[in-house]
């Protein structure tokens, strides 16, 4: 509903466009513009998704790979800022603009492999797909590098919190060895806490696959951009509502595996 | 005998200096955001210049490749591309200290409505709304609505506004719930202050003091948001550096270096603006910011 309030706004209320978002009229096939082999809006989806899906699986393979696992050694040397040298790479990476990255590396593969740089211009029609794979990765690797960096300050902020406690000095003075109070107390207390973690980077990694448009990758990000610049409705609402059911399942997976392992849990 | 009691001048002066004492961190950081806006700004504002115009190719292009004369070369035009990329630059960290500003301001008086309620469920509106637009992802809600309304600078400033606003409250609910529990708080409770008195002289500096940290760590955040709408073209035909790469890709056989100097400038200056940010809300103790794009 809110989806829709935002077309109507943006489009006829702000904008000059007079076709209603509750007008059937206003909707259409899916135009050439969008794809070119007239297949529907359901063809369409599930071409674009399958195009987008390696690429945010690479992104949350490395958020939650890099971000846990950092984060938990951040914390655990944390006498030496760990979280903050660890994270610092990461968060330098992700002052250059992501539409610029996946800019440049076409334009290197153009000038030192001999071969066209974005992702619509070669197609692998023999062999391994190693290609899409390729791509997928350039375009990870900007979308993640903001998520990898939060996530790491984050994961290591909350274990720092958790022992600065009184009951960790309690059981130091006790003579419990560090790993013991750091794995077997302080992580397994605050496991819920991280884990609630978890889904605070998931919509600004969906949104960062509107990169996809500056690096001609047919994915859903591409195709909210392209539908956006046509003043296609359907094609907003298809590529919104999946970023929007994307985001859901993951809160709503956080939620049951958080209130499971601590049912008072509140956020 | 003298009196050793101090005058009133001594002791405020002293009072003033320990103040600045105390401060002295979040003030040696302001020398680098001076330098860096000095010389972003130092050239004025130059609003009329259309990257159509500069990046068109005329039938004999006059650019050159960037030498010790023009670092970044120049376009087919002749016009100087460094000269451009810091124009640009400095016409995307405008917006992004505009729209954050405004945004920080909004959230704050829209958060201000529900804080001198003293029940315990008074920010469960807000929280409730916020939980349900984070669902949705801010850029892609920028790109909908800048898109939709035609493209041009002052929807893409409202929008920005409007996400930083929504995407805060939940920020500033959760510092004004924590300022709640302070002892001072307690204690004025205990005397019999009003809770009028209370919210505007202890919890409301507090918060004040976090949100210039806040306005820190987002003003590069924004500005690579603001570059990114304008190189789809949803910030009209103003000079910035995204849509100085987007006309420059164009380029990129003929004149590689109209799409990759202007990003490396980019970098720079938002990294230095990021590494600042970081500082001064380590400063101020903002704590981390969830991130909004």
């Amino acid at each position: 509903m809110a989806l829709l309030v935002l077309i109507e706004l943006s489009f006829c209320v702000i904008g000059d466009s007079d076709r209603h978002v509750w007008l059937r009229d206003s909707y259409g096939p899916v135009p050439a513009e969008l794809s070119d082999k007239g297949v529907s809006w359901g063809g369409l989806v599930h071409d674009r998704m399958s195009a987008t899906l390696p690429v945010l699986g690479l992104c949350l393979s490395g958020v939650f790979l890099v971000g846990y696992n950092w984060g938990v050694l951040g914390a655990r040397l944390r006498r030496f800022h760990a979280a903050r040298l660890l994270s610092a790479a990461f968060s330098a990476f992700a002052c250059l603009p992501g539409f610029w990255f996946v800019v440049m590396v076409a334009i290197y593969s153009y000038f030192h492999w001999q071969r066209p740089g974005f992702a619509n211009d070669v197609v692998v029609e023999e062999g391994p797909d190693l290609l899409s794979w390729w791509n997928a990765c350039i375009l990870a690797l900007p979308a993640m590098a903001a998520a990898v960096g939060w996530q790491i300050r984050a994961v290591s902020g909350v274990l720092e919190r958790e022992l600065s406690r009184p009951y960790v000095r309690g059981l130091f003075a006790s003579g419990y060895s560090d790993e013991d109070i750091f794995y077997s107390n302080v992580f397994r207390r605050s496991l819920p806490s991280l884990l609630a973690l978890s889904d605070r980077t998931i919509p600004a990694l969906t949104g960062s696959l509107i990169f996809e448009y500056a690096f001609r990758y047919p994915g859903m990000g591409s195709l909210l951009v392209e539908s956006v610049l046509l003043q296609n409705y359907g094609g907003i609402i298809a590529s919104s509502l999946w970023m929007m059911g994307w985001v859901s399942i993951f809160v709503l997976i956080k939620d049951c595996t958080v209130r499971f392992l601590k049912p008072d849990w509140t956020s | 005998m003298t009196n050793r009691r101090q005058s009133k001048v001594t002791r405020t002066t002293r009072s003033f200096l320990a103040r600045l004492w105390q401060m002295r961190r979040v003030l040696l950081l302001i020398i680098p955001y001076l330098i860096l806006f000095g010389w972003l700004f130092s050239g004025g504002s130059r609003m009329d210049v259309r990257p159509g115009e500069i990046y068109a190719v005329p039938g004999n292009p006059a650019w050159e490749s960037p030498d010790k004369e023009h670092w970044f070369g120049t376009t087919g035009n002749g016009a100087d591309l460094f000269e451009l990329s810091r124009l640009a630059m400095a016409s995307s960290v405008s917006v992004a200290v505009v729209s954050v500003s405004l945004g920080i301001g909004l959230a704050l008086l829209v958060t201000m409505l529900f804080v001198f309620d003293g029940g315990k469920k008074r920010f469960e509106m807000l929280n409730a709304a916020s939980r349900a637009g984070f669902l949705m992802p801010s850029m892609a809600v920028l790109v909908i609505f800048t898109g939709g309304s035609g493209g041009s600078l002052v929807m893409a400033i409202s929008g920005l506004i409007f996400v930083i606003a929504f995407h805060l409250c939940p920020v500033l609910t959760a510092w004004f719930d924590e300022g709640e529990g302070g002892f001072d708080v307690l204690a004025s409770y205990a005397l019999g202050l009003t809770r009028r008195e209370i919210v505007m002289n202890r919890i409301l500096p507090k918060v004040l003091r976090r949100l210039i940290g806040v306005f820190a760590v987002l003003v590069p955040v924004v500005v690579l948001v603001e570059m990114a709408l304008s190189f789809m073209g949803l910030t009209g035909d103003r000079l910035s550096c995204g849509a100085m790469i987007a006309y420059g890709q164009v380029l990129i056989i003929e004149a590689p270096w109209m799409a990759i100097y202007p990003g490396i400038l980019a970098s720079l200056v938002v990294m230095v603006l990021s590494l600042l940010g970081w500082r001064v809300s380590a400063a101020l103790r903002t704590g981390n910011i969830p991130g909004i794009f």
